[in-house]
């Protein structure tokens, strides 16, 4: 079954087309990181812009409606766009390396959920060009952001837009559940696998399960607003809390979807730079599976104000509070994890430290407005706005930037400059602080969240003059990175394999990593599986030390069986990459031919959804596309079957 | 080892950090500002707070303990040298100790909240004097209160009783709203088609500054509102005010010509006079329908829900509590509501604004003019129920000028040297108030506030009434009578 | 204890590779994709039963439901999930034609399904019932019309199957492109016995709630 093809089958591996048909997971985290790194510099302009407004009483800089859009762009930028898909770089990048796998398991779905994201977030930005933002806040709180209320475009391309987004993330969830599973390299036991991906499941499986939540939420208001149904329409009964349970059951979850990646990162990075294996391993994990399951339980926090009644608050703050009890778990083995190491304070390791100190106080002050009475005061205020950027920015921008400075050598092959990163570090670590920690008190001093301005007797100008001070102490901080950026890439310090002394399977492999990632898929016997092959005399140590002795160190005997095992498979050798030396079977290197469909079905899904704003003949158009992108994909083989093996290598 | 830790300088400086940020929170509290949650004034806002500082405290020992563990876990263990440390994979014990102390810590924060969910929640305690009922509807962006047993209606401000339990069924007409006066109670959302519930009580008399938390559109930061706890025979005052028409007007006076254009451009949506008989549900009922035409007419409806007048005069504030009620500031409104406040359904929607393509009022400054005389005016026919309005901040000489229009003090006593009402034009009464007694013009300006009878100028009659004003409230009056040139 | 923790197991080309838990990776996509569904599905439903019996106006579900109708389209989807079955055995068994006869049997039954749906939903569009009338009609039409286009899906890719079963692309070996399509379309079945039983069985007397007006009809 051939069609005739529009395209030949994508083979440049240099150049911009090499990029738009790529199905290599590195180069698909690359993007996500790019893109979404140039979206993080949009966010921050957003916040700066807000804080410019609000650094004075009875400002006029910002007009109110643009200063709406502002924070409702601002909040959905950094959830959706910056923190998910930076994430989604990581996962990309790290996942398969750190399993022994080549790629993930649905290459070419991992080249659409890079493109829906690109789109989506194109189409949702969209919207300041044409002057009608979203206006209603990241939360979109129904009947405020129905038509009757809000009639400009703006929440429609919110709307839309999430929903497009949603299906990114929820293909890659899914791909990375698959992957997880399925794809790790023999001996590595889920117990064995490396923190970062075991944190990346679970967040996989939070994302499949939450964002379905939130496109329902999304789909109901989409067609109140476009097609005058009742889901929200409070005078046909629709009823305004059902829209908060909806949003709030997909938007907990999201809470962790967003900083259990970072939780992972942390993990990898304390113990490589404390020389120590992670602390309570199984304990950590566990700690991460509970969060995960319990944050499905907590989501009426975010509506105590709401008048769930006493009963169901009562409830809700207990639970929210208990998740309290695993969080503590992960701090004090991240603790216990620097505890007795040889600590070497790189920059990757300051941010980590940072991660554990900042994300603490975010994690204090979310105690103080799980208990009901204390948040009724808090609830919508600059309280909160304070606590969840510890969280959000303390926690999971702080341990991502950990894990740029951290794997950066293994993904470029040169070093970041140390100096410059301490120097990042620092203002940024200042600025922040500087920012937010201010914002407790005018919250708590009666400032409520979004307001576009406050009158001058309330006695908050000072505090907000030094919020807006730390901000721009941040953005400072955001370009020292930026610089080390281009100075690090002008003076390409080699990295080495292994510049860190890493732990995991990562670091085994060459710097920047081949194309096929291993060219023998390893067979794990340990966690920190690299680690314990470099330095085999620790092996009793880590075994033995403690008196509970749960664990047993395997016998090499019973790997040998399976190597054997894993030999006499696979037949005909196809990539170019083929090295002559496998010994270990997967002799095979296969991966998949790049295709351009994905960025096709990718562009037509998007073009629907900008149809969906009633535009016919941009519907029907994005009908074709999206056709001819599922099509075209579904007839290609996923490697042509090449005369030549050797037509595709270089 | 070379280099010898020394646990007690670290302690200190593990210490200092967390110190210094208790003391800039503290210090930061600041229960004069006013919505500081730390002001507090009634019963719910201080079980609220105080429970807050309950869980600060433990969590700032919890930072303590875990950041300090964090800087002397970085100091004590920085590498030393090349020796790879001990590969130790974990600890059992010390993984249950550490999940079960935060339980502990949880629990014991747990138990207090919960009885403060259940004591907050049930509504206003019964034994703590009669409770007053009161409903709080929410609108963009202003606030409308409804006594329903004493039948009174107004808005943006909440006049309660000291002392007094004060139950508040909340809703609203819109979106969400959030109800929040910081010194008196935290918050609870005004959710259409869920009526929630908020109780407090005033414990001091004063103005007791409230706004809306929860996002609500483009004038969600100007969507204010004040709680006036007064002694109680005040409040049975005002109450009475509420009830009690004003005087006629005086035919051709601007009031009165005020009136008919109130009548024309204006009342179909603001209802100025619920003192009269069955004029509460009357009002409910119009305000009902108001909405049902703009929600039948979303685009182009001339009628939308709108603050109650009655007694306007009475008010502190304008534009839902963003600006002082005085003359000036009612001009600028009325010719441009967007001059103080952006979005307001009456600049949108009604006719008077609808008819100019600058969306200004169509009407001439006299007119303007007229119209705020009017509502200026519009206060209780019997001067003993007038309330002398608590007014904070600002300049004394501002707090009198508010005081002076809202007791009523301009309709008898002209701020024009050649105009005389009833009473003496106060025109440069600092200097003249020499010539006539032997008093200070303070003193003398006193004297005839408690006393109107002590002197009489030449060719008036003593007819002047004043309400009972406290003495503070005097010295504001004074001096800005004395201002006036 | 499994160190290797690898299973032989096609991959997605058909070849033969390792898996870590013996299931193909296109398996295991499509469960974790199915749990995706449910949560979509699920919101959807709760929605229904939130907003049960808060019509402020009608048509009233005991206005316009027709269970004895409903429930033939109900067997027929049910039997077309029988039909899927067989194709699929057919085809692992390598009996092609047979395999091929029982998809598209699935294709027809899944039709009619449609069919009869088309006719509901004009059948109390002529009721006065519309998406915008009241909350019935909204939470009805809109869970109701998503489980319809899941349906739609789900008979375009066993057309696809079909064709490519006629053709001969579709065979034994590579049965589990169908088993895929059988796992979506019993999970698309299960579902809509959950709907049939909250709307038709539940629901179906809703008559107007205290204080709303009974509905007429036009």
């Amino acid at each position: 079954m051939r069609l005739p093809r529009i395209f030949p089958r994508p083979t440049s591996e240099h150049g911009i087309w090499s990029w738009v048909s790529t199905v290599d997971h590195k180069r698909i985290g690359t993007l996500y990181a790019v893109t979404s790194f140039l979206w993080f510099l949009v966010g921050g302009v957003e916040a700066l812009l807000m804080r410019l407004q609000l650094s004075q009483a009875d400002s006029t800089l910002i007009d109110p409606e643009t200063f709406n859009q502002l924070f409702t762009m601002h909040g959905t930028t950094m959830v959706f766009l910056v923190v998910m898909p930076l994430s989604a770089a990581f996962f990309n990048w790290l996942v398969p390396l750190q399993i022994g796998a080549r790629d993930v398991a649905f290459p070419r779905l991992n080249a659409l959920s890079y493109w829906i994201f690109l789109f989506g977030s194109l189409f949702l930005n969209f919207s300041w060009v044409v002057g009608d933002a979203p206006n209603g806040g990241w939360f979109g709180y129904a009947p405020n952001s129905h038509v009757a209320y809000n009639p400009t475009d703006g929440m429609t391309y919110w709307v839309i837009g999430l929903n497009i987004l949603g299906v990114a993330s929820i293909a890659a969830g899914l791909n990375f559940i698959v992957t997880i599973l399925n794809m790790r390299a023999p001996g590595m036991t889920l117990t064995k696998m490396p923190v970062f991906t075991w944190m990346t499941f679970v967040t996989s499986v939070l994302i499949v399960l939450a964002l379905p939540v939130l496109t329902v939420a999304l789909i109901q208001l989409q067609v109140d607003r476009l097609y005058g149904t009742n889901f929200y329409n409070s005078a046909a009964g629709g009823d305004p809390v059902l829209w908060q349970h909806v949003f709030w059951l997909f938007g907990h979850p999201e809470v962790y979807i967003l900083i259990l990646p970072a939780m992972g990162i942390v993990s990898e990075i304390l113990p490589v730079f404390s020389r120590k294996p992670l602390f309570g391993y199984s304990f950590l994990v566990f700690a991460g599976v509970a969060i995960g399951f319990m944050g499905w339980f907590v989501w009426s926090h975010h509506m105590f104000t709401v008048g769930l009644g006493p009963a169901a608050n009562s409830a809700f703050a207990i639970s929210t509070m208990a998740i309290a009890i695993p969080t503590g778990v992960k701090i004090f083995n991240w603790l216990g994890t620097m505890w007795g190491g040889s600590i070497r304070f790189s920059t990757a390791m300051l941010f980590a430290i940072s991660f554990i100190a900042m994300f603490t106080i975010g994690g204090l002050s979310g105690v103080m407005h799980a208990s009901v009475p204390t948040d009724a005061q808090q609830q919508d205020t600059y309280f909160v706005v304070a606590h969840f950027h510890y969280v959000l920015f303390g926690g999971a921008i702080m341990a991502i930037f950990g894990g740029i400075y951290f794997w950066w050598p293994k993904a470029t092959g040169y070093m970041l400059s140390e100096g410059w990163g301490k120097a990042n570090w620092l203002i940024m670590l200042i600025g922040f602080n500087l920012q937010f920690a201010p914002q407790h008190w005018l919250g708590l001093d009666g400032m409520p969240r979004r307001v576009f301005t406050y009158a001058e007797n309330m006695g908050w100008e000072n505090t907000n003059m030094y919020a807006s001070a730390g901000g721009f102490l941040m953005a400072l901080g955001v370009l020292l990175f930026i610089i080390n950026v281009f100075y690090s890439a002008r003076k390409r310090v080699p990295a080495g394999d292994d510049p860190w002394d890493g732990r995991t399977l990562e670091w085994t492999m060459s710097s920047p990593p081949p194309h096929y990632n291993f060219a023998t898929i390893p067979v794990v016997e340990h966690r920190d599986d690299f680690w314990f092959k470099k330095y085999p005399e620790t092996i009793a140590e880590y075994y033995h030390d403690d008196h509970a002795g749960e664990l047993t160190a395997p016998s090499g005997a019973q790997f040998d069986d399976d190597v054997d095992m894993a030999e006499d498979e696979h037949a005909e050798a196809h990539a170019s990459d083929h090295h002559g030396d496998d010994d270990h079977g997967h002799g095979d290197i296969h991966l998949p031919d790049m295709s351009y469909y994905p960025f096709i079905l990718a562009l037509g899904l998007t073009i629907v959804g900008a149809g969906l704003m009633t535009i016919i003949p941009v519907i029907i158009i994005g009908t074709i596309v999206l056709l001819w992108g599922l099509i075209g994909w579904s007839m290609e083989p996923v490697n042509d079957p090449a005369p030549d093996g050797a037509a595709h290598g270089h | 080892m070379q280099h010898r830790f020394i646990p007690s300088r670290f302690l200190k400086l593990a210490l200092l950090v967390p110190a210094l940020a208790a003391t800039f929170i503290i210090a930061a509290c600041s229960p004069q500002h006013p919505q500081s949650t730390f002001g507090y004034a009634g019963p719910v806002a201080r079980d609220q707070g105080e429970l807050f500082l309950f869980i600060f405290w433990i969590a700032v020992f919890v930072f303590i303990v875990v950041e300090g563990a964090i800087i002397y876990a970085a100091i004590r263990y920085r590498k030393r040298d090349e020796k790879i440390p001990k590969q130790v994979h974990g600890n059992t014990k010390l993984e249950i100790t550490w999940t079960i102390v935060p339980s502990i810590v949880i629990a014991i924060i747990a138990v207090p909240t919960i009885i403060g969910i259940w004591e907050q929640q049930r509504g206003a305690p019964t034994d703590q004097g009669d409770i007053l009922e009161v409903e709080a509807i929410g609108h963009r962006w202003w606030f409308e209160f409804r006594y329903p047993n004493q039948e009174v209606v107004t808005a943006n401000e909440m006049h309660v009783p000291v002392g007094r339990p004060v139950n508040i069924k909340l809703t609203s007409q819109d979106v969400i709203h959030s109800f929040w006066v910081p010194k008196l109670a935290g918050k609870v959302d005004m959710v259409p088609l869920n009526d929630n519930l908020i109780w407090f009580i005033a414990e001091e008399p004063g103005i007791y500054d409230g706004q809306c938390a929860e996002f609500c559109g483009i004038a969600h930061a100007h969507m204010r509102f004040r709680v006036i706890a007064h002694p109680e025979e005040d409040f049975q005052n005002w109450i009475a005010g509420m009830r009690t028409p004003p005087e006629p007007f005086e035919a051709g006076s601007s009031a009165q010509q005020g009136q008919t254009l109130f009548a024309t451009h204006c009342k179909t949506c603001h209802t100025d006079d619920s003192w009269r008989q069955d004029a509460y549900s009357l009002e409910i009922q119009q305000q009902d329908s108001r909405w049902a035409t703009w929600l039948a007419d979303i685009e182009d409806s001339r009628i939308v829900s709108a603050p109650n007048m009655t007694n306007y005069s009475q008010r502190h504030f304008l534009g839902a509590g963003i600006k002082e009620n005085s003359r000036e500031n009612l001009i600028r409104w009325i010719t441009d509501p967007n001059d103080i406040k952006i979005g307001t359904s009456m600049q949108d929607h009604a006719a008077v604004y609808q008819e100019r393509a600058d969306n200004k009022a169509n009407l001439s400054p006299q007119e303007i003019e007229n119209i705020a005389d009017y509502l200026l005016a519009l206060k209780p026919g019997d001067i003993s129920q007038i309330v002398a309005p608590l007014i904070t901040g600002g300049t004394p000489e501002e707090r009198g000028e508010q005081l002076f229009i809202s007791i009523g003090c301009n309709a008898c006593h002209s701020l024009d040297a050649d105009t005389t009402i009833v009473g003496p034009s106060l025109v440069g009464i600092a200097d003249r108030a020499g010539t006539r007694t032997s008093l200070s013009a303070d003193d003398y300006l006193r004297q005839s506030i408690n006393d109107p009878g002590a002197y009489i100028v030449d060719g008036f009659t003593n007819s002047m009434v004043v309400p009972k004003i406290p003495p503070d409230q005097v010295n504001d009056l004074i001096a800005y009578i004395t201002t006036l040139e | 204890m499994a160190a290797s923790a690898t299973y032989e197991v096609k991959n997605e080309y058909g070849e033969v590779i390792n898996t870590s838990t013996g299931l193909s990776n296109k398996k295991l996509l499509m469960w974790a994709f199915l749990g995706s569904d449910v949560m979509f599905f699920g919101s959807f439903i709760a929605t229904f039963l939130v907003y049960r019996n808060r019509s402020l106006v009608g048509p009233y579900p005991a206005d316009v439901l027709d269970i004895p109708i409903t429930s033939v389209s109900t067997f027929v989807l049910l039997m077309s999930s029988l039909a899927m079955v067989l194709a699929l055995s057919y085809i692992q068994q390598g009996r092609q034609k047979l395999g091929t006869f029982w998809i598209f049997s699935v294709v027809v039954l899944g039709a009619i399904f449609l069919l009869f749906q088309v006719y509901e939903f004009n059948h109390f569009v002529h009721l006065g019932l519309t998406p915008r009338t009241n909350l019935f009609g909204t939470t009805f039409f809109i869970l109701t019309g998503l489980h319809g286009a899941h349906v739609t899906l789900g008979v375009l890719w066993l057309m696809f199957l079909g064709f490519g079963s006629l053709k001969g692309t579709l065979r034994a070996d590579n049965a589990i492109d169908l088993e895929l399509a059988g796992l979506y379309w019993h999970f698309v079945d299960i579902v809509w016995i959950v709907i049939f039983t909250v709307i038709y069985l539940i629901s179906a007397r809703d008559v107007a709630p205290p204080g709303s007006p009974p509905f007429v009809g036009h």
